[in-house]
């Protein structure tokens, strides 16, 4: 069963058909094409789907295509501003927090959403924030390091 | 080498191709779309040993929307392995594993796919099964391989079965020398099978091109050995078959040894394209990858040491039985590495051990990140610790107490160049506060240590071209998976060239144009790849020079380029742009290519001449054990690597801390469960538990100068020897923490807690 | 696949009527979109997030009244959860990952009905009980009696929970959930232990006591005979000891690839040991003596 979809986007309206059982993650990435989400686990485990929607991070994954009716999404494609990179973006290339890349897109959403709610995070804030987006390649201190120069350099302390 | 000489080298600029990733541009395999592509499935086998008595397609072949239907029927009769050739594409007679792929199906749609499978009908005469490796040695166990011969280097009298490689390390006269030590400790340890969760899925996408070539998109660590294993089980001239690699999201050995890793999803989606006429792309679901794709096998070792009362070890006996899974795959080799290495790294006169690979009814064992290090090192490095204990010496000065000097040889290593094992103790000692620190109740230090290979091994090539505004396009045959390709090549190819790293590409390895490479693995990227980098840009660099000594009527060794700038030494004002000359060469020699080799020979006489340069390093923690419930919280952790000179310092901390991330792991929650039927219990990341942020410790990483390796600049690989010692540190401070020696992975609350209440 | 999202809950009530066991219902979606991709696609799929009116957190008669469609999240971000209902919050603070928290529902965790359900032991301590709506009935059903089995409880294939009664304990309670997993939140709790401890006035003996286990029987349970052992005594760490043994008795736990049974009863026993002393000393400023 078949039916439309009108979305928001990255600031684009966008209205594509779907059905009933395409998750919110096929909708992006097969109907759309905007494979900058990434595919893992695809049981809401791994956070590498993870997208902003209606303000909050959340599973692309496990979320029905269907409910992204009229909701107002973000997704990694959307986050710099033209060729500016987003300062949360920045950051994980500077601190070298990119190893293979791939749970990148999932993680740079959720740290994304938390400076959003939090200018200067505490481990604990991070842990919550971040504690479902595995990352298999860093050990995760690179990734720390990125969230900190990120917060920093958004509330103009670096 | 003093970083001074260096311009670029030994820092840490933003990795080439970040941009890309960071704001989901990177085109990873999956991200693959060909022109009407149809989606492909693998029917796999849901029992661990059966006879197949037979396949009917027929239901599925008739679904509209379906466009190919293959079993082992339609591949040619061959098969494929490393050490044992001994695995068919598709399963053919028989399945010997849960997860064996049977037949596979191409389909408009995913769904489509799954309703064919669905309908695939196999009968199965089920055979008896066998999990434990041990249980599989013995004779009365079920054969898994009817025509695979027991390895021919056996003993004489050995009566074993089911056994696929066998390694024999034999050093002095270790029985004579066990009778005259003064204390002897026998221990026996166990680590447990872990899938390596690389998270972008395994892929293959395949299409027959108009003019008969066939085309693979695979996301595999070594596309070359896929180009062959692919030419072969398909029965195709190699030169008809075109490997392109995607970006990579993660392998860690997993993706790592063409198609004897990947489950053999090349060739299947191959064949599904060659029979639907149109491109097919499989991509696999994380749980069935779980279940069928090549991991770190687990390993049950015994382990026997004689010790002098001043402690000064006389004598190592053992055996290890390594399982192989339900077939040969990388196990013959890792098994191999895995024994050497129970001979520790430290001074040991006399030795004998034995190493048994077993096939098993298991998911199949590959090159997973330092293939038998760990499970050795979690032997090894408690089996430490205990003799310490039971000599009453502080664990780190046993150790230094066994230290070997330049010119000694250890097991598995006839000459060793030089020997930082000492100073990366002393160094994590400090940085952990050994002796220092105030442990809390249920708190506890430990330490280990680790080495890793360093040596000859297949060779590798680079090509490095000069275009006509300086900048440099560079071919090697090693893919990005967070690797040198975005970190250490393009500083090596812009410190020699001269120019910025920006402007530096590294082409993503396609086989029809990039040089020949095993692959990425083995930590040898900056070895191999690095040293003919930089060879190839000094190449470059030379032609350029001999170019612009004309133009600047001066002699090509007084040339310098610095700033994109060819300038005479000491006259800096006679200079010309390196654009400039690039693009003179367009009517010379039309474009300046430089070439470059990592020689095997050249690397083996050095070897010979002058000893291995070993990494070696030592990792120290402090941990807190919850006695009530058998958690294990780490407080601190340390680890402190030789790994020559780094050439991204943050890549090379990068690998560090990922590598002890994957093991640290394995010690406290990492293991594929099975039931005695050989069923997964545990395929989805539900129950597959890999490490969250929340519960590591910062891994506080220190690179040790001063031992510079065979790689360029002196660099060591630094991809797989931080997943060696974890293990054992982790034992060895919940020893100290709660005087109780656990010698069975992992050491997950439950096991702890076991162990507490068994004291 | 039929879909459907219903307006109101009759329309919801009328689809669950003509469609009975081929319909399953989403909210959050967390779980039923791994069914959907992993087991059966169900016959027919009713959305119900589009019926107004069913999230929403608001005092009501001495309690809470929690709307099915509330987050996990809303409720861990909720003052009056935290202030109020501290045991629930500390089981939606430790409920998987935020991203899963800002889209799963209690409602959904409840009719999920899996005995290590987060939120569930909280809810059986707290003495909650459900509103239940069928096409011809509306019931309130306290939730000990709710669950009959691993995703199995009493709304059958017709019925649809439309709001959650949480009662407030008396003002000097106190207790806390407490879930044991390798990873933390993350993980599905291997056991999950709830306690609310009410002391007397003197704040010698225990006026009332209740302990909820999860994961080690086939539904939620309360542990009746600990909770018995101790009313309207001192708690002595002898009798807490016992307490926590006689918790461990209670649960009926099962091997499994997470742990196995006898684990699950040490945990239990050390967790309800632990729950019951951090409960007192919270209550009454004082250790177990």
């Amino acid at each position: 069963m078949s039916f439309t979809i009108n979305a928001t986007i990255n600031d684009k309206k966008v209205s594509a058909s779907t059905e009933a059982s395409t998750s919110l993650l096929e909708f992006l990435r097969d109907t759309l094409e905007m494979k900058g989400t990434k595919l893992c686990c695809n049981t809401g485990e791994c956070g590498a789907c993870t997208i902003i929607f209606n303000g909050k991070p959340i599973n692309s994954c496990v979320t029905l295509a269907a409910d992204a009716d009229g909701a107002t999404i973000t997704t990694i494609e959307g986050l710099a501003d033209g060729a500016n990179l987003h300062a949360v973006q920045q950051a994980f290339i500077d601190t070298g927090a990119v190893q293979c890349g791939y749970c990148t897109p999932g993680y740079i959403m959720s740290v994304a959403a938390l400076l959003d709610r939090t200018a200067k995070p505490t481990a604990e804030d991070i842990e919550e924030a971040v504690s479902g987006n595995i990352c298999r390649c860093t050990g995760y201190a690179k990734i720390v390091d990125a969230i900190h120069l990120a917060a920093d350099r958004l509330s103009g302390r670096a | 080498m003093a970083k001074a000489e260096f311009t670029v080298v030994g820092s840490s600029p933003a990795r080439i191709g970040g941009v890309e990733r960071v704001v989901g541009k990177g085109v990873y395999g999956i991200d693959v779309m060909l022109k009407d592509q149809l989606h492909g499935g693998i029917l796999r086998s849901q029992y661990a040993h059966a006879k197949i008595v037979s396949i009917d397609i027929s239901e599925a072949k008739a679904l509209l929307g379906v466009h190919a239907v293959v079993t082992a029927a339609d591949a040619p009769d061959v098969r494929y392995g490393r050490s044992y050739i001994d695995r068919y594409i598709l399963a053919r007679h028989k399945v010997r594993f849960m997860g064996d792929p049977v037949a596979a199906v191409a389909a408009e749609t995913p769904a489509l796919v799954k309703q064919a499978l669905k309908k695939i009908k196999v009968v199965y005469e089920p055979l008896p099964v066998v999990i434990d490796p041990e249980d599989a040695m013995r004779p009365e166990a079920p054969t898994l391989h009817e025509d695979m011969p027991l390895p021919k280097n056996l003993p004489d009298g050995v009566k074993v079965k089911n056994v696929c490689g066998f390694t024999a390390v034999h050093v002095g006269d270790p029985e004579k020398a066990m009778a005259e030590a003064d204390v002897i400790v026998e221990e026996a340890y166990e680590t447990k099978m872990i899938h390596p969760q690389y998270l972008e899925p395994r892929m293959t996408a395949a299409q027959v091109e108009p003019n008969g070539r066939l085309t693979v998109w695979a996301n595999a660590q070594a596309p070359f050995p896929v180009r062959q294993e692919v030419a072969k089980t398909l029965g195709m001239p190699l030169n008809k078959v075109r490997v392109i690699s995607a970006e990579l999201g993660g392998g860690f050995g997993g993706k790592g040894s063409g198609i004897t890793s990947g489950a053999a999803v090349e060739p299947i989606c191959a064949l599904l394209a060659m029979k639907a006429k149109r491109a097919v792309m499989i991509v696999l679901d994380k749980a069935e990858e779980t279940i069928s794709t090549t991991i770190r096998a687990g390993a049950k070792m015994y382990i026997k040491t004689g010790v002098k009362k001043d402690g000064t070890i006389v004598a190592r006996t053992g055996k290890v039985i390594y399982d192989a899974g339900a077939y040969s795959g990388f196990g013959t080799q890792a098994g191999g590495r895995c024994t050497n290495m129970l001979g520790g790294w430290y001074l040991m006169p006399n030795c004998h051990i034995d190493g048994y690979v077993v096939y098993t009814n298991k998911q199949v064992c590959g090159p997973v990140r330092g293939p038998g290090g760990p499970q050795a090192a979690f032997a090894v490095e408690s089996h430490m610790d205990s003799i310490a204990t039971k000599l009453g010496m502080d664990p780190a000065e046993f150790r230094m107490k066994n230290m070997p000097k330049p010119g000694d040889k250890i097991v598995g290593v006839p000459k060793l160049r030089d020997v930082s094992l000492g100073e990366t103790i002393r160094i994590a000692k400090e940085k952990i506060g050994w002796g220092k620190v105030k442990l809390e109740k249920n708190q506890g230090i430990g330490i280990a240590t680790g080495s890793w290979i360093e040596s000859a091994g297949p060779g590798g090539g680079a090509v490095v071209k000069i275009n006509e505004d300086g900048s440099a396009t560079v071919h090697i045959g090693k893919i990005d998976m967070g690797t040198i390709p975005g970190f250490g090549i393009p500083l090596i190819v812009a410190e020699e060239l001269g120019i910025p790293v920006s402007d530096v590409t590294v082409v993503n390895v396609d086989t029809d144009a990039s040089p020949w490479d095993a692959g990425t693995v083995g930590s040898r990227g900056i070895l191999v790849s690095g040293t003919a980098a930089r060879l190839a840009a000094i190449d470059a660099r030379g032609q350029i020079f001999k170019m612009a000594a004309s133009l600047l009527e001066a002699s090509p060794d007084d040339l310098e380029i610095k700033d994109k700038q060819i300038r005479v030494k000491g006259t800096p004002a006679k200079s010309v742009a390196l654009a400039t000359v690039a693009t003179n060469a367009h009517n010379i020699i039309g474009e300046v290519i430089g070439r470059g080799y990592c020689d095997n020979l050249a690397l083996m006489a050095e070897e010979k001449a002058h000893g291995s340069s070993q990494p070696f390093t030592t990792h120290a923690c402090i941990v807190e054990v919850d006695t009530d419930t058998g958690n294990v919280k780490i407080l601190k952790y340390v680890a402190v690597h030789d790994i020559g000179f780094p050439i991204h310092r943050a890549a090379v901390e990068g690998q560090i801390e990922g590598a002890a991330a994957m093991s640290i792991g394995q010690a406290l929650c990492e293991q594929v469960v099975f039931d005695k039927n050989g069923r997964t219990m545990n395929p989805s990341f539900v129950d597959y538990l890999m490490p969250t942020i929340n519960m590591m410790p910062r891994i506080e990483t220190t690179l040790v100068p001063g031992y510079p390796g065979a790689g360029p600049y002196g660099a060591k690989g630094a991809g797989e020897i931080a997943c060696v010692p974890p293990l054992a540190c982790i034992a060895n401070a919940i020893y100290n923490a709660t005087g109780v020696r656990i010698r069975k992975l992992p050491l997950s609350p439950e096991n702890v807690l076991r162990s507490l209440k068994e004291a | 696949m039929e879909y459907f999202a219903p307006k109101s809950i009759a329309e919801a009530l009328s689809l669950l009527e003509r469609y009975g066991g081929e319909a399953k219902v989403i909210a959050g979606g967390t779980d039923v979109m791994v069914d959907i991709k992993y087991k059966e696609e169900p016959g027919c799929l009713i959305n119900i997030k589009a019926i107004g009116g069913l999230a929403g957190i608001k005092e009501n008669n001495g309690g809470v009244r929690i709307g099915p469609l509330t987050t996990i999240r809303d409720l861990e971000t909720s003052a009056l959860i935290r202030d109020k209902l501290p045991v629930l919050w500390e089981a939606a603070h430790q409920f998987a990952s935020l991203q899963i928290r800002n889209t799963a529902t209690i409602g959904g965790n409840i009719c999920r009905a899996s005995p290590s359900g987060e939120t569930l032991t909280p809810l059986l301590v707290l003495e909650a009980s459900g509103n239940i709506a069928f096409s011809d009935k509306e019931t309130a059903e306290p939730f000990i009696n709710f669950f009959s089995g691993p995703g199995k409880t009493t709304l059958g294939a017709k019925g649809l929970l439309t709001a959650i009664d949480v009662p407030y304990p008396a003002a000097e309670s106190r207790g806390v959930y407490l879930k044991h997993a390798v990873r933390g939140a993350m993980d599905i709790a291997m056991v999950g232990v709830a306690v609310l401890i009410t002391p007397d006035a003197a704040k010698k003996a225990v006026r009332d006591v209740r302990i909820g286990l999860g994961a080690v029987a086939p539904t939620p349970i309360r542990a009746a005979k600990a909770e018995a052992s101790l009313r309207g005594k001192p708690l002595t760490p002898a009798l807490l000891k016992q307490a926590a043994e006689l918790a461990a008795s209670e649960a009926s736990p099962i091997d499994d690839q997470r742990s196995s049974a006898e684990y699950r009863r040490w945990i239990v026993e050390a967790l309800t040991r632990r729950g019951l002393a951090q409960s007192w000393k919270a209550a009454t400023g004082k250790e177990a003596v």
